[in-house]
């Protein structure tokens, strides 16, 4: 599903955020990766959907037959189509409704429109907002916005989810719901990478664990927990 | 097709929503639009009317053209066939004895009565020359002066000559004025169009992050551009028509001597023109606002 060859990555050239980075993750899998801030946990998931383009080495993105550094600018939205992609702050528009949000991504791929209003009912039936789909973002709870960017990451049916830190801006509790929702989502097949500092969760859920120090990977444990 | 279908409808809807959501910014862009149009507009109306003028002076240049008095009928027909023949001449009138005191006594006016005094036409038979330019007089002035029966050939040499550079000077001086104008409306609309852009980068963003292609993303903004500047250009076109009639009834009033154009059919012209240089700068400002924003 993803795959880093000798990635190498360095802003204004003093130092690199990511060296020689080597990795390889299965379709289906659910991965964390953890590490302190500053440690480049930002830099790898922005490799992956091109936000920046790495200095050297090769990444590969399920369906993408050339490396993702390759691709020329008009390429990226194809690449981005494959992804699905949850921020911590949400990154909603204000001025939209919810259901308008989730649509969004679906009318970018000019996909017609009785199947766009399908759609959207359906991922938001999901993430359980149905009954909030002609809401404003400003009408919404953290947790709701933050499922509402769930539901627009999914809308697309991406194979491969990525999530910088998704519950970063949340309340533990509230947290917990969103991992449930990721949960599903992988259990349904696609492959999730989620950046994340929240010890409680990964420790809970007993999944891969890659933990990124100094920008190199210094512990990848199939079962793993934070910081060991 | 459908799907097609689907998109420019939502093109459409994005934009308006675009313009309404964003008001004050539509407000101002189209505000800005109408005063760089209607000045452009305005230049344009002087120019086509300078043109009109110098066009109108142009063909009041004239040869007149004197023959001897004791030249035959016969031989006066010959030689204003031969002038007519000259390359650059365009018409020849034939002012005989008689045509010539008319005129004169029409000079006169209430003093005409003075004329009675003659008991013969002392006026000679004369051509008046038009030529196509009056660049064209001063060649063909000799050829004229050395046919025969021809006593002189005249023209207002000085008056010429400065006509032509003034006709000059208002052509392209005119015609860079109207450049100048274009592209400083191009940068006003520009400008303000980037505002609009700027206060709708995270809309652009997130655009982005799912997938769009940056032909998806310019369309709204494209359109925005185009209403926004054919919009200002009817405003400015309705404002100016107003202005322009009530300007040359004054014109016509107290300024008789200067030929003026009519409202119509100048103002279909201005009217094509306007709107055409109102969508084009607002497509170009757009996607030149725009440019910044993508592949970033």
């Amino acid at each position: 599903m993803l795959r880093m060859k000798n990635v190498y990555k360095s802003y204004n050239g003093d130092g690199y955020a990511l060296e020689n980075i080597n990795l390889h993750i299965s379709p289906g899998e659910f991965v964390f990766l953890v590490g302190a801030s500053g440690a480049g946990k930002s830099t790898f998931i922005k490799l992956i959907f091109r936000e920046i383009s790495a200095d050297s080495g090769e990444i590969f993105v399920n369906g993408v037959a050339k490396s993702i550094s390759d691709l020329s600018a008009k390429e990226v939205p194809s690449l981005r189509r494959l992804l699905g992609i949850v921020f911590q702050d949400y990154r909603l528009l204000p001025d939209r409704t919810v259901f308008e949000n989730v649509a969004f991504a679906m009318r970018v791929t000019e996909a017609p429109k009785d199947i766009i209003s399908h759609r959207v009912r359906h991922v938001l039936d999901l993430v359980g907002l149905s009954h909030k789909s002609d809401s404003f973002p400003n009408e919404l709870s953290g947790g709701e916005q933050q499922r509402v960017a769930i539901a627009r990451a999914v809308v697309n049916d991406p194979k491969l989810i990525i999530a910088d830190e998704p519950t970063g801006n949340l309340d533990p509790e509230t947290a917990w719901d969103i991992m449930e929702i990721f949960r599903q989502i992988n259990e349904h097949g696609a492959t999730v990478i989620m950046a994340t500092h929240d010890e409680n969760i990964v420790n809970n859920l007993n999944k891969r664990v890659i933990t990124i120090e100094n920008g190199h990977i210094v512990r990848d444990r199939n079962r793993g927990f934070y910081g060991e | 097709m459908g799907n097609k279908a689907d998109s420019i409808i939502y093109f459409f809807n994005e934009t308006m929503r675009s313009m309404w959501r964003n008001g004050v910014m539509t407000v101002a862009s189209v505000t800005t639009a109408v005063v760089s149009v209607l000045i452009l507009g305005i230049f344009l109306l002087l120019f086509a009317n300078s043109h009109n003028i110098a066009r109108y002076l142009e063909d009041s240049v004239q040869i007149t053209v004197y023959m001897q008095d004791d030249a035959r009928d016969d031989q006066i027909n010959i030689i204003g066939s031969e002038i007519a023949a000259l390359p650059g001449v365009v018409k020849v009138d034939t002012v005989d004895k008689e045509k010539a005191m008319e005129r004169f006594k029409e000079r006169l006016g209430s003093n005409a009565g003075i004329l009675s005094a003659l008991d013969d036409n002392p006026l000679p038979y004369s051509f008046d020359v038009h030529v196509d330019g009056p660049e064209r007089v001063t060649e063909i002035i000799p050829k004229i002066q050395g046919m025969s029966y021809v006593e002189s050939a005249r023209y207002g040499k000085d008056v010429v000559e400065k006509l032509f550079q003034f006709t000059r000077v208002l052509r392209y001086g005119g015609i860079a004025i109207i450049i100048l104008m274009g592209m400083g409306t191009l940068f006003i609309i520009i400008n303000t169009i980037r505002l609009t852009v700027y206060a709708r980068r995270r809309e652009i963003e997130i655009m982005r992050y799912v997938g769009a292609t940056d032909s998806f993303i310019r369309w709204p903004f494209l359109l925005e551009g185009i209403f926004i500047g054919v919009f200002g250009a009817v405003i400015s076109a309705l404002a100016l028509t107003i202005l322009y009639s009530s300007v040359i009834d004054k014109i016509r009033l107290a300024l008789a001597f200067i030929p003026v154009l009519p409202t119509w059919p100048l103002m279909i012209w201005i009217w094509v023109a306007l709107i055409f240089v109102g969508g084009i700068i607002g497509v170009a400002g757009s996607y030149i606002s725009l440019s910044r924003f993508l592949r970033v």
